[in-house]
């Protein structure tokens, strides 16, 4: 028992019990303790999964059989959490975005390489198995070289966080929902983005501080063009949608997860459809794909293991963050934006 | 009853064939003749639809028993032969877009208006059920005030390499954004009764490499009233694609979202010939060219405005010249 890798979470939330549950089918590591501010909720979840709760992240930062800490909390705090884990010698998986502001992205990656320790951002969707799918056929060439693409990403206005509704906290639309598919999209095209235009906007809800509703057209180095839409900006009726097209020289291919639906359950109050990967998490049932959670923590853990960088590291995380922010950029002057951004 | 009697002015765009061909399904229509400056296919056309082919425009809007025109030739081409049609007092029907300049748009509107014939612009999809069904549902509030409309009019690839003027930027003024915008942006300033403030557009290397013109774009539209609309016009659809292309819109409201995917309506065919034998896609839906032609001569015999005008056609033109200049430059640009 003692070889197994300790993990702290921090955060309790959708995400926070979505990792726990993933890091129980890791047989190399244990999930050790779980913080959060709010001791009584913290408790009440950490019972159920047989762990420790904190409210406090430095009591555990010293406990020694705590190698890897997972931050799974608001997006304004990922700076101090992992941080602080990092300079106490963690390796860190860090939920995304890594951070609002480029400035805390850079300390992030700094504290990494000066602690070296391994950091991992996760950009969930390239362990998606319909994602993985899609980049190992325009990887083998069957789309020819891409050449333009179209992503959406939304659904209704996630009221069952509030935090994602708060700019200070979330970022908004365009920082914490379209940053999925403009990190996806630089993996398949192969490039950085070099030029941004966004429309970002509160639409449908002027209630929030938060923007509900991005149309981001990107233009990438090797002069590929792509449109993401993400959206919060959907009625309550409607599913959360994910799908994406890519039309390159010698083909195309898309997908949209309402279409392969191997599960469907009609009741008289409504009709449901289900994908193995959308019900409550479960492990590795053959023919059913992996979890793109258990996938995205397990990849962590070899790169801790083997000392490899992660497919997703820090640096990887900040180039989707600056054309997010590059995209809000250009709402607010309502011009293209060209990247690198300069500082400030 | 008088049958309203038919010309054809160029017939280098496809779609001549199925105007040609909804035109025979109307008891009170008629086609007599064609002119194409291409001998050859213009005696083609002739011989499909047993109608008399001219070698010369100016002879065929010589005769008393044509009402009106088609005008589906190469684009550069539309501004002269409207001009003609309307100084020969023919009703004129011109496909989209109506012109390559705003000035030559402009002019066209003028002429038509000062002998006093109807000019409609070919924007189809103001004629489509499903296209026209969004629209009533937008105007019976059903779902708030439209705040944002994304779009898609994408094309299989090899359409456009049916005919080589498409893509020959001297006769066509462009590829995929002088073909594609117009029927969006028109369904985006219908949709939203306001017109384009600013256009933004990226124009993406080709997935064609063999064509000397644009093939893919994505364009955005500021408009006045402050919604946002989106444009992806792109000949970019794989040559295997089950179907030509698409029309869709997302419209978000204030209170709800309408999704159209105006071409859906198909019956799915497989063949069995060997393992892999195509899917297809067969369109059992609405016919549009039919029903704007039948609106055209409702608006000929009742003289009415059509309701898609001249003045609908020159804003297509004018979004679609601002999307060129923005490209361009790499800056939003305002429609003239």
């Amino acid at each position: 028992m003692t070889d197994k890798l300790g993990v702290a979470i921090v955060g309790y939330g959708f995400m926070g019990t979505t990792h726990l549950s993933a890091w129980r089918y890791i047989n190399e590591c244990e999930v050790k303790a779980l913080i959060g501010r709010n001791i009584e909720k913290v408790r009440e979840v950490s019972k159920k999964f047989g762990v420790e709760a904190y409210n406090n992240i430095d009591e555990v930062l010293k406990r020694k059989d705590i190698d890897i800490v997972d931050v799974c909390t608001p997006t304004s705090t990922h700076a101090s959490y992992s941080i602080t884990s990092m300079n106490a010698g963690k390796h860190v998986f860090l939920e995304k975005p890594i951070a609002l502001t480029l400035k805390e992205a850079d300390a992030i990656i700094e504290a990494s390489i000066k602690n070296n320790v391994k950091l991992m951002v996760g950009h969930v969707l390239r362990f998606f198995p319909e994602y993985m799918k899609a980049k190992e056929l325009i990887d083998r060439g069957m789309v020819g070289e891409p050449v333009i693409a179209r992503t959406f990403r939304g659904g209704p206005i996630p009221e069952w966080s509030p935090w994602f509704l708060d700019k200070n906290q979330s970022g908004g639309v365009a920082i914490d929902l379209a940053i999925h598919d403009v990190d996806y999209l630089m993996w398949i095209f192969n490039s950085k983005v070099k030029r941004v235009y966004g429309v970002v906007r509160k639409l449908v809800h002027k209630d929030i501080t938060a923007e509900d509703f991005a149309l981001i057209n990107l233009r990438f180095e090797n002069n590929g063009i792509a449109l993401v839409e993400a959206s919060w900006a959907l009625p309550k009726m409607h599913p959360f949608m994910m799908n994406f097209e890519v039309d390159g020289t010698n083909g195309m291919i898309s997908f949209d997860n309402q279409s392969p639906v191997p599960v469907k359950l009609i009741t008289s109050e409504s009709i449901s459809g289900f994908s193995p990967e959308s019900l409550p998490w479960r492990p590795a049932v053959h023919p059913f794909p992996v979890d793109p959670f258990y996938r995205e923590l397990k990849h962590f853990v070899e790169c801790i293991k083997e000392d490899k960088t992660p497919m997703t590291d820090g640096e990887v995380a900040r180039r989707s963050l600056e054309v997010c922010i590059a995209a809000l950029k250009s709402a607010e002057l309502n011009m293209p934006v060209n990247l690198p951004l300069k500082e400030g | 009853m008088k049958k309203i009697r038919f010309g054809f002015l160029g017939v280098a765009h496809f779609h001549a064939d199925n105007y040609a061909n909804a035109i025979k399904k109307i008891p009170d229509a008629e086609i007599v003749a064609v002119y194409d400056e291409d001998e050859k296919l213009g005696k083609e056309f002739s011989n499909n639809f047993k109608i008399e082919y001219y070698k010369d425009a100016a002879q065929l809007l010589k005769r008393e028993d044509v009402d009106a025109v088609i005008i589906t030739a190469e684009n550069v081409k539309h501004h002269d032969y409207a001009v003609k049609a309307a100084e020969a007092g023919k009703h004129i029907l011109c496909e989209k877009p109506i012109a390559t300049t705003v000035e030559d748009a402009d002019d066209m509107i003028k002429k038509a208006e000062k002998s006093g014939v109807k000019f409609q612009t070919c924007f189809v999809m103001r004629y489509h059920s499903a296209s026209i069904l969004v629209k009533n549902l937008i105007n019976e509030g059903r779902f708030g005030k439209v705040l944002a409309l994304i779009g898609t009019n994408k094309l299989n690839s090899s359409l456009p390499l049916l005919r080589r003027w498409f893509t020959d930027q001297k006769l066509s003024g462009g590829g995929a954004v002088m073909d594609h915008t117009v029927h969006l942006a028109d369904l985006i300033r219908w949709y939203t009764n306001s017109e384009a403030s600013e256009v933004y557009t990226e124009i993406g290397k080709n997935v064609n490499k063999n064509i000397d013109v644009e093939d893919n774009f994505l364009t955005t539209l500021l408009m006045e009233n402050g919604a946002v609309g989106h444009i992806d016009g792109s000949w970019s659809y794989a040559a295997g694609l089950y179907t030509w292309g698409d029309v869709t819109m997302k419209v978000i409201g204030t209170d709800g979202v309408i999704l159209l995917d105006a071409f859906k309506q198909n019956i799915s065919y497989i063949g069995s010939d060997k393992p892999n034998d195509k899917l297809t896609w067969h369109y059992y839906g609405c016919d549009c060219d039919l029903e704007m032609i039948r609106s055209f001569i409702e608006c000929i015999v009742e003289d009415k405005n059509p309701i898609a005008s001249g003045i609908d056609g020159r804003q297509g033109v004018a979004i679609t010249i601002a999307s060129y200049e923005s490209a361009k430059i790499g800056k939003p640009v305002k429609p003239k």
